[in-house]
This record gives structure tokens, sequence and C-alpha cells, in this order.
């Protein structure tokens, strides 16, 4: 595998703007507005495979076909960078890194869309990686990159940064479009999708950092090159894991998308920590079921994962060890989803702090057996909620309950939390 | 127009329309709270759910996000579908407490029936619940947010519908929170509507609280006398006290909502210096004896002076049936005046309203909500008539564009631009038209002739029975009383709820007057002669539009039991009759008075002319009288 978002990061540093440029940077640009139609550019995206990388895996090329060509009035490109889903840091370091893999990637899908004004939505906390973007927007005005007319051709684009106030439900597109015509961030009703009624009601696509920064080599090298970078005949391209959790050098690594959990864990993480073993992992973000030793194997790509009963998600894979007690991991993720949830729908709104008390009763020994069937309750009610989020956070439920209800039946006999007094 | 089947009931619906509402057309309602007929859809309680067995979508969908489609067979009833909605139930009671005994919701209440209805009856959740803080939102409205199910019906309303801009939602999770930014009363004229629209007790009727359940009140279908609309009421009183006015849907007029004067600008009714009493000389004496003395004064009067110098004056506050039993008094005695306004400022919008509406021109609040153009002329909307200012935003809100003419439209409900005259607006590019004319318009000039042909027409006036009263004007050759007076002719006055706008002359003998209200001209007249209040009897308004509307009797004249006892204790005596139940609707005492005269039962005021509208149901859309 060659590094296609990593080629250019320096070890200490982020990459600077000339360097990146006698790197190769945005040739992928100036090549595909000198030589290619938008047409052309949009089938490189479809011809490349690329599923979006921003959790739910869908077709990108496929995303960008729903634009309506005919419709009056402007269409929008936004960037959604509102990373905010436990164990997962991926987008922040690329930007931390390389910033203009972002404003290229931009610039090429604006170009394939026909869009003229861009919006890259990112979380506030994200202040190192929004300077630099901001730099490095002001780098391509001024090199002419960005802007009006841009290279001498008929394509302008303006490009503008949204440091958003800030909630894990602005990561949803719908919601991240109320924020940013400044409503509250609530998710709408679909349909209307995105790429027919989208920003200020116009054709919209919203594609994750990740998934843009792919796309300047997908131009450069070539649909089937990029294609090439999977582990598998399957798995298209490569694919940035963050890896946390008890393992000896947890971080952010790109390899070919098809990497097993064991290859991810032995190799780049060097194992787990002295004394742990490793006992379950989140795969692919906070959203997603547990994996356990019998996944060791598991191609770390969309349709082995799902197969396998979790999602790849994020590609945020958080490693516990045997001294984890799962009701408790489950828990926290619990609070942060009944914190995060946006208030409109009722099963949301009410069903996740219903299961954090569930579970902070069975965590402190107060739990009864019936509770479990409350949770399992849950898992499949919250499917009717308004947006995924709901449904996203039963995920590590259902993981627990599929899993570890003999941890969990344990927790309810015992009347404690068996963790607390190993 | 999609054809589909709803528990085993074949339904065919226009296009767009929601499968709820498709199952309510047939009589199936489906729970639901965040959805509301006005405000639309909103997915957010996903209580409305439902099966969906066969059809283009499948399996649990929520009925009020999901347009009835060919071929679909919805089941209401199936176990999942009745499964979630009793989630639902149970998740919003986590936090609901349980103070029904002591809110006055409590009987009326959404959550109520359908948490009863749902079979959510044993609670698992064993958790604390959480608490919020109150706020004071004004004399008018209580807010208790403990209560709040987050339905969202509020903020859509408040801010969406009703272009109110300090009351919304705040916080996130489950701490949203409805309220302003800080206490005080809320900013918005149509605030009252949330009382409405609360499916549970969040927002009540502050002026009402704590006096009755929904069961105990006196209820009718009514109308609202504050303007010239002929907005629909329902009225609520209990033991002849009127406690609180809830809008009543007319899709046609108000559509769902009222405006905070017509819900809480209705203290006149209990007011303890309501005339109660019939009065000779300021003397309290029987009803016998004040008719009696009035027949002797008057035809002492018509001796002394002739007919010419009687004037009837009827007025636009009083029913339809007043006013014409008023005219045939003045047949009768052969008075040379009778008088419907006070002033030619007040009748000349009326007359010009009556000439020239036809059916096809009235402009009903239904047309004005769906025009895509407005002129509004010469008229302060909210100030004037606040529901026709609602209608226009509902227009604006659907895009279309509204012109101000010889006037100022600065509102937060609607963006209007200023337009020098109407002949400078694109009429003909509109589709439905609408002009407006407020009371302070000049009369049409020759520039209208610019308006073309299909535009509607909506005259704001100033009583609820303006337009009735202008009908008999025209037909009676009535002049306004100030008018009259000015002519010096007038020698005496029988007046019947009307309200003088000059100064009466000390010349001029008020020899009875007859009101529910302690007017000027009650405390001038020699008989002064209590009547009932419009919702202590049935009668007859003609709106703005000429559209004529029943109002029917809320609750029995006479005075409120509170008050009648020492600290508000109800009497300790017993009687067959309340006291001051014996007063008579307007209508009733002319009919009386006739009777007396003429010694022959009277005939009812709606025969003749007024034949067609003896029929009207109050709960209909009305009559037109054009």
């Amino acid at each position: 595998m060659e590094a296609v978002l990593f080629g250019h990061n320096r070890p200490d540093r982020a990459v600077t703007f000339d360097e990146y440029c006698a790197e190769g940077g945005f040739a992928a640009l100036r090549r595909a507005l000198a030589e290619l139609s938008p047409a052309e550019v949009q089938q490189a995206v479809i011809d490349s495979g690329m599923r979006g990388r921003g959790g739910a895996g869908f077709p990108t090329g496929k995303k960008w076909s729903f634009v309506p060509r005919n419709l009056p009035g402007p269409r929008y490109l936004i960037c959604n960078c509102d990373e905010m889903e436990p164990g997962t840091y991926k987008d922040r370091i690329l930007l931390e890194k390389n910033p203009y893999l972002l404003v290229e990637g931009m610039a090429l899908a604006s170009y394939a869309l026909g869009v003229q004004h861009a919006f890259v939505f990112i979380r506030r906390g994200y202040e190192q990686a929004a300077r630099n973007l901001r730099r490095s927007v002001a780098e391509a005005l001024s090199a002419g990159l960005l802007g009006d007319r841009i290279l001498g051709s008929g394509f302008s684009l303006e490009l503008d940064l949204h440091q958003s106030a800030g909630r894990y439900i602005c990561g949803e597109e719908t919601a991240l479009m109320n924020a940013l015509e400044g409503k509250r961030a609530n998710p709408r009703a679909k349909p209307p999708f995105p790429a027919i009624k989208g920003l200020w009601g116009q054709p919209t696509v919203v594609n994750n950092v990740e998934t843009l920064a792919n796309i300047p080599a997908i131009i450069s090298q070539g649909p089937a090159w990029w294609k090439g970078q999977g582990a598998t005949p399957e798995a298209a391209g490569t694919k940035l894991f963050c890896v946390s959790g008890h393992v000896r050098q947890p971080h952010c690594m790109e390899l070919p998308l098809g990497t097993s959990l064991g290859e991810i864990i032995d190799g780049p993480c060097r194992g787990m920590r002295p004394g742990s073993v490793f006992k379950a992992c989140i795969p692919g973000g906070a959203s997603t079921p547990y994996f356990t030793g019998e996944h060791w194997q598991v191609a770390m790509d969309f349709d082995p994962v799902a197969k396998a009963g979790s999602r790849l998600g994020t590609g945020g894979i958080v490693v516990f060890d045997q001294n984890t007690c799962m009701v408790a991991a489950t828990l926290n993720l619990i609070r942060f989803f009944a914190r995060e949830s946006c208030g409109w729908c009722t099963p949301c709104r009410e069903g996740l702090p219903f299961v954090r008390h569930t579970l902070e009763k069975i965590e402190n020994g107060y739990g009864a057996a019936d509770d479990i069937e409350i949770l399992r309750e849950h898992v499949h009610q919250l499917n009717y909620a308004f947006c995924a989020l709901a449904p996203g956070a039963m995920g590590p439920l259902e993981g627990l309950l599929r899993l570890f209800e003999d941890e969990l039946r344990e927790h309810i006999s015992a009347r404690t939390c068996p963790f607390k007094t190993r | 127009m999609p054809k589909l089947i709803i528990d085993n009931i074949a339904v065919e619906v226009p296009d767009g329309t929601s499968v709820l509402e498709a199952a309510l057309s047939v009589g199936i309602t489906i729970p639901h709270f965040c959805w509301h007929p006005a405000l639309g859809k909103a997915g957010a309680c996903r209580v409305c759910a439902v099966k969906i067995l066969e059809g283009p979508v499948k399996g649990i969908q929520m009925s009020c996000m999901l347009p009835a489609q060919d071929g679909m067979v919805v089941s209401t009833g199936d176990g999942e579908a009745v499964a979630l909605r009793k989630s639902v139930i149970e998740w919003l009671m986590i936090n609901h407490p349980h103070d029904c005994p002591v809110c006055d919701e409590g009987g009326e209440c959404q959550l109520q029936d359908f948490t009863i209805a749902g079979g959510h009856g044993i609670r698992r959740y064993d958790g604390k619940k959480r608490t919020h803080v109150n706020q004071y939102l004004g004399e008018l409205i209580e807010h208790e947010m403990n209560r709040c199910i987050q339905c969202y019906r509020c903020a859509r309303f408040y801010q969406e519908y009703a272009g109110g801009t300090d009351f919304g939602v705040l916080g996130r999770a489950d701490m949203v929170y409805f309220g302003r930014q800080c206490d005080g009363p809320l900013e918005s004229p149509f605030s009252g509507n949330l009382v409405d629209i609360c499916p549970t007790g969040v927002f009540t009727d502050r002026t009402a609280r704590f006096r009755a359940r929904y069961w105990d009140y006196d209820m009718a279908p009514s109308l609202c006398p504050h303007c010239s609309l002929g907005c629909n009421t329902i009225p609520a009183a209990r033991y002849r006290e009127l406690l609180k006015v809830m809008a009543r849907r007319n899709d046609a007029v108000n559509g769902w909502f009222i405006c905070d004067r017509g819900r809480f600008g209705n203290a006149a009714v209990n007011a303890p210096r309501r005339p109660r009493q019939p009065l000779v000389d300021r003397q309290p004496v029987g009803w016998d004896q004040a008719l009696d003395t009035l027949l002797g004064r008057l035809s002492e009067f018509l001796e002394l002076h002739g007919p010419g110098s009687l004037a009837i004056v009827g007025s636009p506050r009083m029913s339809l049936e007043g006013n014409i039993m008023a005219a045939r008094l003045r047949d009768l005695l052969g008075a040379g005046t009778i008088c419907y306004f006070g002033s030619s400022k007040q009748s000349e919008p009326a007359l010009e309203a009556a000439n020239s509406l036809t059916p096809d021109t009235a402009a009903s609040q239904a047309d004005v909500r769906s025009a895509d153009l407005i002129a509004i002329v010469g008229c302060d909307l909210l100030e004037q008539a606040p529901m026709m200012a609602l209608a226009v935003r509902q227009a604006w809100r659907n895009g279309a564009r509204i012109y101000a003419v010889d006037c100022d439209q600065t509102t937060s409900l609607y963006a209007g631009e200023v337009a020098p005259a109407l002949s400078a607006l694109p009429f003909s590019e509109a589709k439905q038209p609408v002009i407006i004319y407020g009371t302070d318009h000049k009369q049409p000039d020759s520039s209208d002739d610019a308006v073309r042909s299909g535009t509607k027409l909506a005259f704001i006036l100033n009583g609820p029975n303006d337009f009735g009263c202008a009908l008999l004007a025209r037909e009676q050759g009535a002049v306004p009383l100030a008018d009259a007076l000015a002519g010096g002719k007038i020698k005496g006055l029988l007046s019947f709820e009307a309200d003088l706008t000059t100064e009466l002359p000390d010349a001029v003998r008020v020899l009875a007057a007859c009101d529910w209200q302690p007017t000027q001209l009650m405390q001038r007249a020699e008989v002064a002669l209590p009547a009932t209040a419009w919702i202590e009897m049935e009668g007859t308004f003609v709106n703005n539009e000429g559209r004529a509307q029943r109002f029917r009797q809320v609750m029995p004249p006479g005075l409120p039991i509170r008050g009648l006892g020492p600290d508000g204790h109800p009497p300790r005596e017993f009687r067959k009759t309340a006291p001051g139940s014996d007063i008579l609707p307007g209508w009733r005492l002319i009919a009386d008075i006739i009777e007396r005269l003429e010694g022959e039962r009277v005939d009812v005021p709606l025969s003749g002319r007024w034949q067609k509208l003896q029929g009207i149901n109050a709960e209909d859309a009305g009559e037109s009288v054009l």
C-alpha cells in the first residue's frame, strides 16, 4: 500500500503549502480543470468504488449522482468535520497534519458537482485543525487555487469555514444544515433528501473530511490505482483507523481498507499493553456493537464488519482488556448519547435516559432480572426514533446484550459490579 | 386521489394527505401529540405509529409523516404498533408529574386520554423525575414546565404560525425547555392559543385557574364580539360566571385560533357594575312597573313632540335580531329617525362593504390565508382585526407579497412593502389577490379600477354586527346618531345597546336605554332596562364579509354565585330563581314593548327577508347574506 492521505505527513508539524505543492499537491486540481469535465471527475469517483468515510459507508459517487443538474439556483457542498463520535479522531489528525488535501478535495468535488459555494462545518474544539484549515484556504486563495476563475478556468469556488457551536447531533447531516442556517440543530425529516433540498432549500452534498481528502488521489493516480490500495479485492482504497484503549501504542494510522482487526492491533499498535489481554473492542466509533476475540480475523471493511454483526463506522477502534466492565463501558457510552440527544423525538429524548438509569442500577448492584427485558425492549423500540442517533446509541447496548449477557446477569445476581470486587 | 385501506375501511383522500389525516377522515383517531391540523407534522412525539402491511413502504411508520399512497394497507391496531405507542407513552410519563388532581388541564388533557387509552398503568421507571423552574409569563398564562411532553407545538405555533419572537425552545436532550429568555409577559397578541394547543397542562388559563373542571363548564358554540371578524369561540362558564374562552374551529373564518383580546377581554360579563335591575329615574323597580312607566312616558312624549322627534337607536354591538326588532318598533311608533351607528365614521365603511361585496368578491379569512397578493389599505390590521393580521401572515409564509397603501405595516408578523397606490400593484400577475380595506381608508377612487376583476375584497369594520346593521340601515334609511342629533330635530331617544360617540345635548331625553353594560346612555336613561350579554342568549351576528353566524346561549343570566354571599361564599339561603336572572335578550325586550303596545304576539325576528338565516347551525360555517 502507498499512503494516500498520510504520504505528505511530517512527524512533528503540519506540512506547509510549498512542501505540499512540491510533492505533487494540487496537481489533481490542475489536471481536472485543464483536462477533465465535471462529469469525468464524478465518473472517476464512481469508478473508484469509494464509500463514505463518515460512518454510514454510502457510495460517494452514487450520492453525488442524486444531485439534480437542471434545478435553478445554487448547489452546495458541505464538509462534515463535526467529528464527535467517542473514540474517533481521524479527521482531526488529518487536518492537523495536512489540511491541503481537504481543500483540494473540496475544490475537485465542487467542480464535479457544479458547486460555487462550499462550507467546512468544523467542531468547536478542533481549534488547531481550524487554524490550519483557515491558513490553507488563504494560501490556496492567494495562489489562485480557490476563489474566482480558478487557474484561469471558468470554475469559481468560495470556501467558508464554519466553527460550529457544536453538539454531537450536528454531525447528522440535516441537523448540520439547520445549524449552518442558524437554526436549532434538530434533524430534518427525510424525504426530501439533502441532494434535492438541503442547505437553504437547495441541492446539497454532505461529505466527510476523509472522503473528500481522498478525491485528489483518485483524480491524480486514477480510480483503478486508488481502488487497488485496499487489502482485499472488495475493499477500495485506504482507511484511517484511530485506535485507543488498552493497546501498547494507540494512534491514528492509515491502513489498507480490509486489514483485519488482529493485524491492526498486533501490527501498528504493537499489541496489548503489558498485563492486558484483549477482551473486546468498539470497532468503528461509539455507536457500533462490540467485537470480541472471535472477531479477531474480521477484515475491517464495510461489508465484512456488517456481516460480523457490527459496523465499520468511522474506524475509531477502542480496545478493552480483561479488567474492563462491559456494563460500565456501555453505561459510559449511553451517558454520552443521552446527553447529546437533541431532544426532538420521544424515543431518543426519554428512552436513552431510561436506558441510562437501568444500566446505572445494574452497575451499582440494584438491578433486577426484569431490567434486562427493559434494555432489550429499548434496543428494538429506539429504532423508531426520528434520526439515527438513538438507533446508533443502541449499537453498544445490543452488543452488550448479545455478547455479554452473562456479565449483566452476574451484576444482578451478585448485587454489585464484579469488576469492583475483583 | 390515492385509495388505501385503513383497518379494513377503504379510504380515498386528496394527494398529500397524511395517513393520520386519512384515518381521521373515517373516524379513526390515531393518538398524536406533535401533529396539529394547523401546524402540520413534526414527527417528534412518535405516538402516531401504525403498521403498513402492504404498499410502497412497509412496517412501522409514523402516520403523520407518511403521505397516503395508492395500495396501502394500514393497521392501527397491529401488535407492534400498539407496543411502540405504549412505549412512547411510558417514556413521556417518565418525567410527567402525577399532579392531575391539581392540574387545570385535568379532564381536557390529551396526554391523560392517550395514557389511559394506551394502557400504560404500571410504572417501570423508578428513578428521579427531571424538574424545571417555571417562568412568570404574565397575568394571563400559567407556566408549569414539569408537565411538558416536548411536542414542540407551542414553539411552532408561537414562532412559525404567529411570528412571535420572545418565546421558544431552550436547552437540549431531556432538559429541553419551552419558555422565554427571562420571566416576563408573553408579547404576542396570540399567546393565549398556547393554552388551547398544549396537549397537556404546561400552559393553562391563569384567569380561570383552579375554578372548574372541564365537565363542570357550561359551554356552547359562540362568537367573539370584539371586532368585526366574527371569530368562533367556546366560552366556558360556571355558576353564571364566565371563566374562560377557547377558540372554536371554523376553517372559513378563524381557523383554529383566536386573538388574546377575544380570549381574555371578556371580564365585563362578570363585572359587578353590570346593570341587573330595571331602574326608573335611577330607582330600582319591577319589570312591569318599568315597562308601564316607559309606555306612559313614551305616549306623553309622542303627544307632546310628535313621532318625528323620536329616534330609535340600534347598535352594531347588538344581535341582528335586536336590530330587526328595533326597526319594527320604529315602524310601529312611526318614529322619525332610526340610527344603527354612532357616527358616519362607523357607518361609512360598513355601508361601503354592504354595497360593494358580492358572493364572488367577499374575502373570508380563509381566502386571505391562501392569497398570493395582499394589499392592505388604510388599516392598522393588528389593532383593528388581529386575526386578519394572522391570516395575512399565513399567506406571507406561503410566499404571498404584502403591500401597504396609506398605512404603516410594521409588525413582526409579515414584511409588507409600502406602495403609493393600488394602481401601482401587480394585480395582473397574481392568481388570488385580496385587498383589505381598513376603517381609515379613503373611499375608493378611480385608480381602484386598475384592480382587475377576480380580486377579492375584505373590509375591516368596527363591531361584531356592523355588516348586519349596514344592511338594515340601507333598508330603513337610517342615519348615524351623531348626524341625527346635529339636525336638532331629535328630542328623545329609545336606545338599545348603543354607544355615544358625541356629546348628548341636555335637551334630548333618553326615554329608555337597554343594555348589558353600564354605558353613558344607561346612566342618562329615565328607564334603564338591563339585558343579557351575548353569551346568555342565542342570536346572530353578521361579520365583515357578510357571513351570518349563530351564537348559542352559554350560561343562564343572573348574578354569579361567587360574590352573592360574604367572603365569596355561596349564599346560605334557598331561592327558586337566581337573583338577576329575570333579564331578557335585547330583541325580546323590544318584542315585549311591541306586544304591550299592540296587544298581540310578535313574530320571530328572523322572518320575511331574514327567513333564510333562521336555520343556521352555530356549529356550521355560517350563511352568507350577500
